[in-house]
């Protein structure tokens, strides 16, 4: 039996989906990408470094702002420039900002409505108007942040090689952290709501990896680490883990000792369950799961309690960055020097990977992007051949529908999985 | 409730063809303002938000992000230009080649070989804007769109698409980034010597980059009447030749310069 879907809508770019069963054996799930090749590593080669995150950023729409900042970081390992401890904490705060108007945009106006039957979001935003409200404001918080400090929500501005280029207005920033406790109660409210939706049952497991660092929730920095035990560097990301590209296809994805592992929210909380802020723990405990948990699904509710904990997060780094002198974020001078870089940030969706190579001038030479959707296609691929015996009886749209909700809970985004 | 009754939905159909989908989230990121617009129309294609087919038919607004490279995309492209009484392209990369057309400044087929191991079986043609393929009605500029124009101008291809009514596409004045930079205060950036395409940019995005204390690197386009020479006068002092036109690649531009250089020099 082949089962297929030919467009997977409500998602980032563009796929379809491909299995083969043969009596009740699932012998291939494919995701079928459907995107264009823009080749952004290839058009960074021979171009100057302060371009390199201009152009970076725009692989994603919705992540530009962990492009930007993870681009950012390779060229100043590259170049050995250092920032300002106050440049850490700001970009954090953008990051943080983003994790919280993307994972609201994907739990809600794109994951949702698949568990409540929903065919679109007109009839979801119909049905709970008062939840509308509450993540259309959380989302609006959230690209407030970015707006203030970066510029622009789509594709940031400020942001450069060294710090910024202009520091975000203080009242604006106060004006946020005033609002935030008002936000903070949508974001418990909206978390009860999907606490109480009734997810698929469902595990498989998996390796999960992310950035770890001993103190905090990493976000920004820290050491590649997994629910294996590995502890690496970041530097030695590419020599651990295997990116590799097959004949007629257009994303290489990875592997880690020739095995699937997964990344993103599901896997950051897993790892760093007690690292979260207070609030996020307690709503965590409040969904009653047993770690580890590897129902792929619960990437849902994962994503919630990182909203919770990215809300609490940015308003504290606000406040103390409003007690600093907030022109230490400016870019102070320093010169193009040759040499390698390699960084990595958590975006929404996992770990992203920068690996930059750059000459005595300052002319990019070589570029490598590893982005999180790459890393954990493989996985989704495992994951649904294991899944779909258990929807085979079903009646053929039931079914798809099941495996679109299915892929959908990932929150895969093609558009950057194939850049 | 009278005149809600007597207004007529158009049918839109909002797709992407390969891109970031900047623009589509620049849309989604208006909230509840977006949503409004939304009920106007009968959205009959919005696969950001609705999993529910396209049944095809005729439609009156198209509109389209991205670039057309994969023969898919193609594809997608003419049979939404077929269907829709207006096509309307929002972008960038639709209207001018963005980020995907630096290729072809380059080193054209070879620059797959810095990505790819395997290249057979990948398409990879030279970049081409949306124009080149279908006759384009109406275009929003920027990387991303300036979403308030989106808010600015849809209403007006509402109302052309009422019954009766006289089917006028509306015009984006010509004026230059400048006029909003000043608006806000801004101290120009030229005046310090610091490189800005502004004056011969298209205005309307509410000089966002200049703000940010970033140069304006044109992803509008040029201006009716922005004057290239006067401005590569202008720039002489504060960059190369090189420098001028490695940062026109970044959001095509390059090619559209060639061009007006060329029919300033036939005329």
């Amino acid at each position: 039996m082949q089962i297929r879907i030919n467009h997977i809508a409500k998602m980032e770019g563009h796929a379809g989906f491909m299995a083969s069963v043969i009596k009740g054996d699932v012998k291939s799930a494919k995701l079928e990408v459907q995107e264009g090749i823009r080749l952004i590593e290839g058009v960074l080669v021979g171009r100057h470094y302060a371009d390199m995150p201009i152009i970076a950023q725009r692989i994603c729409g919705i992540c530009p702002v962990v492009h930007n900042l993870t681009s950012i970081k390779s060229l100043e390992a590259a170049m050995g420039v250092q920032v300002t401890p106050e440049t850490k904490k700001l970009r954090t705060v953008l990051e943080l900002a983003q994790f919280i108007h993307s994972h609201a945009l994907h739990l809600f106006f794109l994951s949702l409505a698949d568990f409540l039957d929903m065919d679109n979001d007109i009839q979801l935003v119909k049905k709970y108007p008062e939840e509308t409200k509450k993540a259309v404001r959380i989302r609006e918080y959230g690209m407030e942040i970015v707006k203030v400090v970066g510029g622009r929500v789509v594709h940031p501005l400020t942001n450069e090689v060294g710090g910024f280029k202009k520091a975000p207005d203080a009242e604006a920033l106060r004006k946020i952290v005033a609002s935030s406790e008002e936000i903070m109660k949508d974001a418990l409210d909206l978390g009860e709501f999907f606490r109480k939706i009734k997810i698929p049952e469902f595990s498989r497991v998996t390796e999960y990896v992310c950035l770890g660092n001993n103190s905090n929730y990493s976000i920004y920095d820290g050491d590649v680490i997994s629910s294996r035990g590995l502890h690496i560097p970041v530097e030695k990301f590419e020599s651990n883990f295997q990116e590799l590209q097959k004949q007629n296809e257009v994303i290489k994805k990875v592997e880690h000792n020739g095995k699937s592992y997964m990344v993103g929210a599901i896997a950051r909380v897993n790892l760093h369950k007690d690292k979260l802020s207070p609030k996020a723990q307690k709503y965590l405990e409040s969904l009653g799961w047993s770690f580890p948990d590897f129902n792929p699904f619960h990437n849902i509710l994962a994503q919630m309690t990182e909203v919770i904990h990215s809300i609490e997060e940015s308003a504290k780094l606000i406040s103390e960055l409003l007690h600093a002198d907030m022109n230490e974020v400016l870019t102070k001078p320093y010169e193009a020097k040759e040499g390698i870089g390699i960084a990595a940030v958590e975006a929404p969706r996992g770990t992203l990977y920068y690996h930059v190579e750059v000459d005595a001038k300052g002319y990019v030479k070589n570029v490598n992007i590893i982005t999180p959707t790459a890393q954990f296609l493989a996985n989704l691929e495992d994951d649904i051949a294991d899944y779909i015996p258990g929807v085979l009886n079903l009646e053929n749209k039931q079914r798809e529908r099941k495996l679109r909700a299915f892929i959908r809970a990932y929150d895969p985004c093609i558009s950057c999985a194939v850049h | 409730m009278e005149h809600l009754k007597s207004f007529f939905k158009p049918k839109v159909a909002i797709v992407s063809l390969t891109s970031c989908e900047g623009c589509q989230f620049a849309l989604l990121d208006l909230g509840t303002r977006f949503l409004d617009f939304a009920e106007k129309t009968e959205m009959v294609d919005f696969r950001l938000l609705e999993d529910e087919e396209d049944l095809g038919g005729k439609i009156d607004i198209g509109i389209v992000e991205g670039t057309p490279i994969t023969e898919a995309n193609v594809k997608t492209l003419m049979e939404l230009r077929e269907r829709s009484r207006f096509l309307v392209v929002l972008g960038n990369c639709a209207a001018m080649g963005g980020i995907p057309e630096m290729k072809n400044y380059q080193e054209g087929a070879n620059t797959i070989k810095h990505v790819y191991k395997y290249v057979h079986g990948i398409n990879n043609p030279e970049i081409r804007e949306v124009d080149n393929f279908v006759k384009v009605d109406f275009t929003f500029p920027g990387c991303p769109i300036t979403a308030e124009e989106f808010l600015k101008y849809m209403p007006m291809f509402l109302d052309a698409c009422q019954p009766g009514n006289e089917a006028k596409i509306p015009e984006i004045p010509d004026q230059p980034v400048c006029v909003e930079c000043k608006a806000k205060g801004n101290r120009c950036l030229l005046l310090d010597k610091k490189p800005c395409f502004g004056p011969m940019i298209q205005g309307g995005c509410d000089a966002v980059c200049p703000t940010s204390n970033m140069m304006c690197q044109g992803c509008r386009g040029i201006r009716p009447k922005g004057n290239v020479k006067a401005m590569r006068a202008t720039l002489k002092t504060m960059m190369t030749d090189e420098e001028f036109e490695n940062t026109t690649e970044i959001f095509g531009l390059r090619d559209d310069i060639s061009e007006w250089e060329s029919k300033l020099n036939s005329n």
